[in-house]
């Protein structure tokens, strides 16, 4: 029971640092334009998939890997300049609702190009587990975390010590400032945007290579939206503390809770089956989010009520 | 009357009479459109008068569907309907209180969140909902009669239609209905005015709700099946693009989208059948309907209804009445904040 809760325990955190990852490029967003970006989740997808298209082109996974992430850093600064940038000074509800619409076209031209059934996503990484102390570590799980925190610890460290990493600080600071002092506020939301799609990209890539390609990713991605709550927001440190956790909770429900759930279930009602219960765990965590600690975890206090 | 009420009037003579003389298709495409404009309008008033963006409409709508089948199937006759909507307005309180405290942003975030709940539970609680395989749902009843004929529902789904427009009509017009644009326009001023800003929040998310259950139940009714999916997601993204379509905070807007959206699938079909493109057709209903919407808020953030009133205008139709100003709204919607931050 110990070793199987200690299994679930390192799925869980290798799909919590994937999580971390794609939320950090939300609050990145968020805190850099003031965008919540909904198409991140079709950034997700968009990177696996273009993984996926490029491996079939005959090039090796980790060149396939990086390609997709400059790729996916294109298609992010694309969407700034052509669609974001037009709709600066437009209400809120139209910006989130246009990144609604991205999302849609991006999961239209999937569906177009690679058809809408699930695909065998090639092997990223070789085969086979470590042995840590009689828990199996497959190579997938370990190089899906130690990716994803590296990337997040290394984008992190950009973000706060590198001149470039200062200009985006003082961008999501004070615009008005930023401008004032010199810096190219559009080009540094440019540059949000593309590393942004980037690190979900990545992400995608990653998840594809733990649980199978398909356009469900785009909704897979979508989890990221209680990661930030659960993080607070504006907060990249939160985001990564509430992937892992979310992460693991996840395969913890899937694991546990669902087997115990159903046996009662079946016990005491006509009911047969949880279902997904994994899934919706995200989103009812967002909602007593919400009613006990609406700042979240490292959000500051008293911002995000009216 | 006044001129706009006549208007709504008339049209909904015509669209009855209408589809007396089409054949079962076009009735089918009536009530479809109609039923749509219903769901529009209700999500209209929170997110075009109020200025809350709601993820969780097709789950509202999944919500009525299926309080109005299990009331109906146990042969409430015509107080399905109301108890559809009832359904939903509890949905919307249960939603609405840990959100609507909150800034916008939020509600937006717990919206999506309640959509994805609500979806699990259609699936999930299988004693009510018949879980995947979908709760079958019989005609509705008026007096004991049932309805069989596509015309039929298509003649209810107006009538509902022009009592909906015609209630948010008067209720803009009411103290009420100001505080909705002024909670839209700028929270702290209207703060500053006295208007109980979380209060006025929740009654716009109740009515909504309340309508969205009426529209669910509709649906309900003429598909004879409610199904978890086709309560998803995607289904609260097209009213989203009904609105915004349309043009956020018109209401003629809000039913021009309505059947701009339920008709587009079909002239695509038309049109795919005609070039022998069947294979990709669905991905080419959503490239057009994910171009549309980017296009439309970033050309056109007023929407069909704006096209339509300059399409007035340059004709000379408007200046005739002296350029009457339009209450407190739209004028500024591009530029305002839009109530979300």
């Amino acid at each position: 029971m110990l070793m199987f809760t200690l299994q679930l325990l390192v799925a869980g955190i290798a799909t919590g640092s994937v999580y971390a990852l794609i939320a950090l490029g939300i609050v990145l967003i968020y805190k850099c334009s003031g965008v919540v970006n909904f198409a991140q989740g079709a950034f997700v997808m968009l990177g696996a998939y273009l993984t996926y298209g490029l491996v079939k082109l005959g090039l090796p996974a980790y060149v396939a890997l990086l390609g997709a992430m400059i790729l996916m850093a294109g298609c992010g600064m694309a969407s700034e300049r052509l669609v974001l940038r037009p709709m600066m000074k437009a209400p809120l509800v139209a910006v989130m609702t246009v990144t609604l619409g991205m999302l849609i076209l991006m999961k239209a031209v999937c569906l177009a190009i690679w058809g809408p059934d699930q695909l065998a996503f090639p092997r990223l990484f070789p085969d086979g587990a470590v042995d840590v102390f009689g828990i199996f570590v497959t190579y997938n799980y370990l190089a899906a975390f130690v990716l994803s925190i590296c990337l997040s610890v290394g984008f992190l460290a950009f973000y706060q010590l590198t001149p470039i990493g200062l200009m985006q600080r003082c961008t999501a600071d004070n615009p008005r400032a930023a401008l004032a002092i010199g810096i190219h506020t559009s080009n540094q939301i440019s540059l949000a945007w593309s590393m942004s799609a980037a690190l979900a990209g990545i992400g995608g890539a990653l998840l594809a290579s733990l649980n199978g390609l398909s356009l469900g990713l785009a909704d897979i991605g979508l989890v990221a939206f209680p990661v930030i709550v659960l993080g607070g927001l504006t907060s990249l440190t939160g985001a990564l503390v509430a992937g892992l956790l979310l992460g693991v909770l996840q395969a913890l429900t899937d694991g546990l809770l669902t087997p115990v759930a159903e046996q009662f279930l079946r016990t005491y009602t006509s009911i047969y089956s949880a279902g997904a219960l994994q899934q919706v765990v995200p989103y009812a965590l967002l909602v007593v989010v919400l009613l006990v600690r609406p700042e979240g975890i490292f959000g500051q206090r008293g911002t995000e009520r009216l | 009357m006044s001129r706009p009420v006549l208007a709504a009037v008339l049209l909904s003579v015509l669209a009855v009479i209408g589809t007396l003389l089409l054949g079962r298709f076009g009735a089918y495409m009536m009530h479809a459109v109609a039923i749509a404009a219903i769901g529009a309008l209700s999500l209209n008033l929170l997110t075009g008068f109020c200025g809350q963006i709601n993820f969780a409409q097709a789950g509202l709508l999944g919500v009525g569907a299926y309080a109005a089948g299990l009331a109906g199937n146990a042969g409430w006759d015509l107080l399905a309907l109301p108890v559809a909507g009832l359904a939903a307005v509890a949905t919307a309180v249960l939603i609405g209180l840990p959100a609507l405290r909150l800034r916008g942003l939020y509600f937006a975030i717990a919206t999506l969140a309640a959509q994805f709940i609500l979806e699990y539970l259609f699936k999930f609680a299988e004693p009510i909902t018949h879980g995947v395989s979908g709760l079958l749902i019989k005609p509705m009843t008026v007096f004991g009669r049932p309805i069989q004929a596509d015309q039929g529902y298509a003649i209810v789904a107006i009538t509902l239609l022009l009592a909906t427009f015609l209630v948010m009509h008067w209720l803009r017009r009411t103290d009420l209905g100001r505080s909705f644009l002024v909670v839209r326009e700028n929270e702290v001023v209207a703060k500053g005015m006295g208007i109980n800003v979380a209060r006025t929040k929740m009654l716009a998310f109740m009515i909504s709700g309340f309508f969205a259950g009426i529209a669910g139940g509709l649906i309900g009714f003429t598909a004879r099946l409610a199904h978890p999916e086709s309560f998803g997601m995607s289904l609260s993204v097209d009213y989203v693009a009904m609105i915004i379509v349309g043009g956020l905070g018109s209401m003629p807007g809000a039913v021009l989208g309505a059947g701009f959206i339920t008709l587009l699938p079909e002239a695509i079909q038309r049109l795919g059948e005609i070039f022998h493109i069947s294979d990709q057709l669905s991905a080419l209903r959503e490239m057009t309907f994910g171009l549309l919407i980017i296009l439309f808020l970033i050309f056109e953030g007023r929407g069909l209804s704006a096209i339509g009133s300059r399409l007035v205008s340059a004709r000379g139709w408007r200046t005739r009445q002296g350029g009457r100003a339009e209450p407190l709204e739209l004028q500024k919607i591009k530029s305002s904040q839009g109530g979300l931050e």
